[in-house]
């Protein structure tokens, strides 16, 4: 395989030449540089055929649960890259600025109606900087109440980003084990419950892809010991224009504009994330803060009980406005991505039911949970490499961890019938020949390379290129 | 604009597979229905388009003279075409490898071009921005020396500051003023938000006696291609912003952050790392790895919870980066910096008083003659956007090879006026 | 050298002199599947009986070890650093973990005997 290192050509120039050495003390200048020399064209053929090996929503059906892999819309694209917006320096005065202030004031805006909270912070850089935002501003809260709250409640369904933003602000994980339902289990946590707890995170939906059935009662526990209700809102693609988190009695919310909001993935980043709050909480959100004052948008960052800031600037602008773009093209019919994503999921639970174990068995929300276990160990693992052999890409593997042998599946609902229905042929193809020729499953994916050895790329590091000596 | 494919056939099929008679009645089953949304009506692609284009028209690009984390280098035309192909703009994380080689080996050129600029061991596969790569950067010390201590050189980009020192509180982190037994890392950017090129080589003995780590920042990395690496002067960790390697400045985001370290660090690593592998043929292929680091597995017990990292990003500034190649990279490099010193001197010239204290790269510091916010608002009338006011009339100011010697030339006959 | 002892953390335990060598069992290495790298703890730190002395991480988990005894960290097998696979070919000989100088020697003898161990994974495993 040739890496871009490999190549030592004429390169192409973009810019005049400037053929002058700089005037800089010896101890402070480069000595030489490792670098390829390539020529466009090259640049051009060696990417390109990159892109080749490369498995998008363009392709084909991605059904990972809880990443909600909907159509990212081209459009969205355009608009991010007009010159008044991607060529527009942050160091502007907002005088210069005031179609970049408008755009995030207006997220803002869409964002507190679709979830009901009364403030928004479009800093975060992704679902993960918002949880440690909420617990940072969960933690400022009280200790400016004199309260010595020293635990996070999360259940043990939860993704692992929860408990790892609560140690990381030194807060004890009080895990709550998932009942028989699929629910976080009420008793469990009426023992948990108390005036320790500073927060209760939850995902809802949870990453089962099932509404928590006890949340009333949860919510009403928690503010009675008087501790935040923090939702985790990686699966909002069930709730849009259906309900809000507000009104579900959560003080907090995390959005991942890359997810219900269909800003691209691009192959694992940028995101862009939102953290909505109760008014009570609004003074705690970074700064600067959007504000309007006689017509004009201005920065405001005159908030003395602010926890500071998270980004150099004012968080993904380019992903801000593609998730403006696409609220804005669905307006009052965004219940419509809601209700068709929770039809597909729950189309396609039952075609897979039959064939496959079932942990929860309740109506889903956007996405669902089953099991191989049935079929033997590792059995996940092989049908999912084998399910690349038939030109798809698999769910999410083992994942939650609390069901065996689990694949998580959310179509979203840029998905047709035809898709699922091809998609559900497919996995009982592969059940069929776990029974009758398993070397093909346990062998797959037949590609080149096909399973890649992941304990030598653990154990012989090889993370980078090395120069030759010259 | 509609991106469901379902007819009104297909929605009645499905329900009657899942057994409900509505939409309505299937989502009333799992969920209440709480509340009503209050938003405007839905816009066509053609109405969506004309909208955005009138607020993208209220903002005012111009031509730059300011960096300050954020460079306005040339970004050649092939970025675009590729960084826009569908299968690299809209797959997700590589979880799957032989689904994802290709984003999988950019990730791995991104890393080895991230090593071989700053002469670092190993790198990882992009963090969210500059200002949180220096905290990802603190984090790491503090978990690796298991001391609480962060000392920060003067100089750091006062954003990058504000969002350490908010990573900090919420971590139990302590910004200090002395470097001692409780000191986890010894931060220094270089050029620093001033400008100045930095030799930092005393910081870093001081560092290490005390068993500290030293972490280098970088503002804008085009400097790198002249400039002695942090790797030889013995940095054990390096951060920085990338996004002068071929991403617009967007109004301040996304832009890429990325970590580099000595070798014995690579496994204190935040975020996500591809490495060479092969399959049971001896094919080569990439992969995810060392992925028991990370939050989804170490859950409670992870040093950080970072999850998306900016692979779109990363992968722009590898191609940047390959379309440059090292005559070009240096090419831009030398640009910028004559260009920014050929205006340091016309200025001087002209009543503003130079105030770098050592050589700089492409950002240098004035004091203007007149108030600065005078002469800021001057330039603005003829589209020129002069430097960042950093109070007491001193303008930062910045060059790269966009800014020609006409642009200079109008610059300095404005100001004179 | 006296007999193993285990914990139901899947510790194993010897006493040779006046101290204690430590490792994980057969089951455990094979529960986390291959390993690729351990976070030894310092020579000379200081743990109480079941404080989590060290991190083994394997390609898709992540394992706390637990100190199996009040104890001081006298020696720890540097090998593992470069040849963590020492834990899975050989984890009662050459993929030894650490070595301490326990503090209260009567904690040993209430740690499990092999038989007790065995019935605990459910099969005659050694």
């Amino acid at each position: 395989m040739k890496l871009i290192f490999d190549y030592n050509q004429s390169n192409t120039k973009h810019t005049p030449d400037e053929e002058k050495d700089v005037d800089l003390p010896e101890e402070l200048k480069r000595s030489s540089l490792l670098l390829p020399d390539v020529n466009e064209v090259q640049v051009i053929r060696h990417y390109t055929e990159l892109s080749k090996k490369n498995y998008g929503i363009d392709t084909n059906f991605y059904p990972l649960g809880s990443c909600t892999m909907k159509y990212n819309p081209r459009v969205n694209e355009d608009l991010a890259k007009l010159p008044g917006f991607s060529n527009l320096h942050p160091h502007m005065p907002a005088s210069h600025a005031q179609g970049a202030l408008q755009v995030i004031w207006e997220l803002e805006g869409d964002l507190k109606e679709i979830t009901g909270m009364d403030a928004f912070s479009l800093q975060p850089a992704a679902g993960s900087q918002c949880e440690l935002l909420g617990v940072m501003i969960a933690k400022k809260y009280f200790a400016e109440k004199n309260e010595n709250r020293t635990k996070i409640i999360i259940p043990d369904s939860a993704h692992g980003t929860n408990p790892a933003t609560a140690s990381m602000c030194k807060f004890q994980t009080v895990t709550i084990l998932t009942d028989d339902r699929g629910n976080m289990d009420l008793d469990e946590f009426k023992k948990a419950i108390g005036p320790d707890v500073a927060l209760v995170m939850i995902t809802n939906p949870n990453t089962l892809g099932l509404y928590e059935e006890n949340l009333s009662e949860i919510k009403d526990l928690a503010h009675e010991k008087g501790a935040l209700m923090y939702c985790d809102g990686a699966n909002m693609n069930a709730l849009l224009g259906i309900s809000k988190p507000a009104d579900q009695g959560f003080d907090m919310i995390h959005l991942n504009l890359h997810k219900t909001f269909s800003t691209p993935h691009g192959g694992g980043g940028p995101g862009g994330g939102a953290l909505g709050v109760k008014s009570f909480l609004e003074d705690y959100l970074p700064v600067p803060r959007i504000k309007k004052e006689n017509a004009q948008f201005v920065f405001d960052s005159n908030q003395e009980k602010s926890v500071g800031k998270l980004h150099s600037f004012y968080g993904n602008f380019g992903i801000i406005v593609r998730a403006l773009s696409y609220i804005r093209s669905w307006g009052s019919d965004i219940h419509k991505i809601s209700q068709i994503a929770v039809l597909n999921a729950n189309y396609l639970f039952t075609l897979l039911k039959e064939d496959f174990d079932v942990p929860y068995d309740r109506r889903c929300a956007h996405e669902f949970v089953i099991s191989a276990k049935n079929f033997g160990e590792k059995s996940t693992a092989n049908i999912a490499k084998r399910i690349t052999d038939y030109g798809f890409h698999a769910p999410t593997i083992y994942f939650p961890l609390i069901v065996k042998e689990a694949l998580m599946i959310e179509p979203t609902e840029t998905e047709s019938k035809e898709t699922l229905d091809e998609f559900a042929n497919v996995l009982k193809t592969i059940i069929k020949e776990l029974k009758e020729d398993p070397e093909v499953v346990k062998n797959a994916p037949h590609t080149i390379p096909g399973r890649l050895d992941e304990v030598k790329a653990a154990r012989q590091l090889n993370l980078r290129w090395v120069p030759h000596e010259s | 604009m509609n991106f469901i494919p379902h007819t009104k056939e297909h929605i009645s099929k499905m329900l009657s597979v899942v057994g409900c008679s509505t939409l309505d009645e299937l989502v009333s089953e799992f969920i209440p229905r709480l509340s009503e949304l209050n938003l405007d009506n839905p816009m066509s692609e053609m109405e969506l388009v004309s909208y955005m284009t009138s607020l993208s028209e209220k903002n005012s690009p111009m031509k730059y003279f300011a960096g300050g984390g954020s460079y306005d280098h040339y970004i050649p035309a092939v970025i675009n075409h590729l960084v826009s192909r569908g299968e690299f703009l809209t797959s997700y994380t590589p979880y799957q490898p032989e689904a994802s080689q290709g984003v999988l080996q950019v990730l791995y050129e991104f890393q080895s071009f991230i090593c071989l600029l700053t002469g670092m061991d190993v790198s990882n596969a992009s963090l969210y921005d500059g200002a949180s790569a220096v905290a990802e950067a603190a984090l790491l010390s503090s978990a690796y020396t298991k001391r609480k201590g962060v000392f920060v050189d003067d100089g750091l980009n006062p954003a990058y500051l504000k969002v350490l020192k908010t990573y900090c509180d919420g971590t139990e982190l302590c910004i200090t003023n002395t470097i001692d037994e409780n000191t986890a890392c010894v931060i220094s950017q270089t050029p620093d938000f001033y400008g100045n090129i930095k030799n930092p080589h005393g910081l870093i003995e001081k560092a290490h006696a005390h068993h500290a780590l030293f972490i280098n920042c970088i503002s804008d990395p085009t400097s790198l291609a002249i400039l002695k690496t942090p790797g030889e002067f013995g940095a054990d960790v390096v951060v920085g912003e990338g996004q002068a390697f071929g991403i617009p400045t967007s109004f301040g985001g996304p832009y890429l952050g990325f970590i580099a370290v000595k070798q014995f660090l690579t496994k204190k690593l935040p975020g996500r790392i591809v490495g060479m592998t092969t399959d049971d043929q001896g094919n080569e292929g990439f992969v995810l790895t060392l992925q028991a680091r990370e939050q989804f597995i170490r859950r409670e017990r992870a040093t950080s919870n970072i999850t998306t990292n900016q692979t779109l990003l990363a992968l722009t500034a590898t191609i940047y980066l390959a379309s440059l190649g090292r005559s070009g990279l240096q090419n831009v490099a030398r640009a910028s910096y004559h260009r920014a010193h050929l205006l340091q001197e016309k200025l001087s010239k002209i009543g503003f008083e130079a105030i770098n204290t050592s050589p700089f790269y492409n950002e240098f510091l004035v004091k203007s003659p007149k108030p600065s916010e005078e002469i800021i608002a001057n330039l603005m009338e003829y589209n020129i956007f002069g430097g960042i006011d950093v109070g007491d009339n001193r303008l930062l100011v910045c060059c790269t090879e966009k800014n020609l010697l006409q642009d200079i030339n109008s610059y300095v006959s404005v100001v004179s006026k | 050298m006296t007999e193993r002892k285990f914990t139901k953390e899947h510790e194993w335990i010897q006493k040779s002199d006046q101290i204690i060598i430590v490792g994980i069992t057969e089951f455990a290495q094979d529960q986390l599947g291959d390993i690729v790298s351990i976070e030894l703890p310092q020579v000379g730190s200081s743990f109480k009986q079941n404080d989590v002395m060290t991190i083994i991480d394997s390609v898709k988990a992540s394992s706390d070890i637990y100190c199996p005894v009040d104890g001081e960290i006298i020696e720890t097998n540097e090998n593992l650093l470069e040849h963590p696979e020492l834990i899975n070919k050989s984890p009662y000989n050459e993929g030894w973990i650490v070595k301490i100088k326990p503090n209260n020697p009567e904690q040993i003898d209430s740690l499990l005997s092999k038989e007790q161990y065995d019935e605990l994974v459910g099969q005659g495993k050694e």
